[in-house]
């Protein structure tokens, strides 16, 4: 299986845990909870709520670490009774990263945390080493059917206008409103 | 900035809406989570208390669908309202691209009102975020409710719109204006990523109220 991956600068690093850890699912996101690569999972709806939750998870524990021990806790292990969860940062010079990774029977904990730590030596190098995409140093340009794009886009997904025959779209007159 | 992804012609935003306790900051995602086929968003994650209070946030993800050729997804975010959770509310809007403001019409919400606008400028600041170049529109809820209770749309422009953003109308229960400002933000979100300003003329979707 491949990873999926935003940015292509950790695919690699991504691809490479993904393989030598042996867990089920992999997520590797920005702190504010946007994903830059995924491994195992086949809905990008659902990869969304996993980073959402695991952007959560990681902040809150960072703080319940500082009140509790003065530094932010930065690893979290959840063992259930078929599948083991990890949750960890991964400082790079881009920032850091929040890894995600569910693991059952053919990985272990201990398995998890070597590569882990491997993951975090290669995204390292490469946040130092790659050239950064371009949508993180300029714009994107939408072109001028941006608002009919979107006015399109938002009627069909409310139930307000539906694809003809021909594949176009038909947007009530009213829509939007004035 | 939303997360775009060349290669596969992906853009990800997050959009945050923000607002005093008990605004319908919720309410709006409810609604548009049940009107939305399911194929087009992802499960509703509530972190909420037993009294159906938000605690941590609400989420949806939805997909947009093509724009521009780009396949576009929203993650829509709440946070609490409630004045202790201020530590929660930064930590959500951490990585916004745009930011719903969610205002409760009542007169007597008014203070709530601007004290969860200073809140967000504030939460907004701390992140290094520019306030004056954040999408932003604002969303004047309870819009339903007798006239003797709420402020009309001018009132509350004057006392929350002072960056003359989009403002609409709404009663987020029964879906009025809720798709207009999903639009309007969308819209602020998409431009400034495009390259063009995130302001705007102000514009107010007056006809949500004449139907309501």
């Amino acid at each position: 299986m491949r990873a999926r991956v935003s940015e292509p600068w950790v695919e690699a690093p991504l691809q490479r845990f993904a393989d030598e850890s042996r867990v089920t699912f992999a997520l590797l996101l920005q702190p504010s909870g946007q994903v830059l690569g995924q491994f195992g999972f086949t809905r990008a709806m659902d990869v969304m709520a996993a980073c959402s939750l695991a952007a959560a998870i990681n902040v809150t524990a960072a703080q319940l670490g500082r009140e509790l021990e003065g530094t932010p806790f930065r690893e979290l292990h959840h063992a259930g009774r078929e599948r083991e969860l990890f949750i960890a940062e991964a400082p790079t010079e881009r920032g850091p990263l929040v890894l995600l990774a569910a693991f059952g029977g053919e990985s272990s904990l201990g398995i998890v945390r070597l590569y882990f730590r491997e993951l975090c030596t290669a995204l390292a190098s490469a946040a130092r080493t790659s050239v950064p995409a371009p949508a993180e140093t300029g714009r994107v340009d939408l072109g001028e059917n941006l608002e009919r794009d979107l006015n399109r886009s938002l009627a069909i997904l409310f139930g307000r206008a539906r694809p003809d025959s021909e594949g176009m779209l038909s947007v009530p007159p009213s829509f939007p409103p004035a | 900035m939303p997360l775009v992804n060349y290669a596969t012609r992906e853009i990800t935003c997050k959009i945050v809406y923000y607002g005093p306790g008990r605004s319908g900051k919720t309410t709006n995602l409810h609604y548009i989570y049940e009107q939305v086929p399911s194929a087009r968003r992802g499960k509703m994650v509530s972190l909420a208390t037993q009294t159906d209070r938000t605690l941590f946030f609400d989420f949806l993800p939805l997909d947009l669908g093509s724009i521009s050729g780009f396949a576009t997804r929203f993650q829509l975010y709440t946070v609490p309202g409630q004045v202790y959770y201020q530590a929660t509310r930064r930590l959500v809007l951490q990585g916004a691209d745009g930011v719903v403001f969610v205002a409760d019409s009542q007169a007597r919400q008014l203070e709530e009102n601007i004290e969860s606008m200073q809140d967000l400028h504030a939460n907004l600041a701390e992140h290094g975020m520019d306030v004056r170049a954040t999408p932003l529109v604002i969303q004047y809820n309870k819009q339903d409710l007798p006239r003797e209770l709420i402020l009309g749309a001018d009132v509350l422009d004057e006392a929350l719109n002072f960056r003359d953003v989009p403002a609409f109308t709404a009663d987020a229960l029964h879906g009025h204006g809720v798709f207009e400002t999903l639009r309007g933000i969308s819209e602020q979100v998409l431009r400034r990523l495009s390259g063009g300003a995130p302001g705007g003329a102000r514009q107010r979707s007056r006809d949500t109220v004449g139907s309501v």
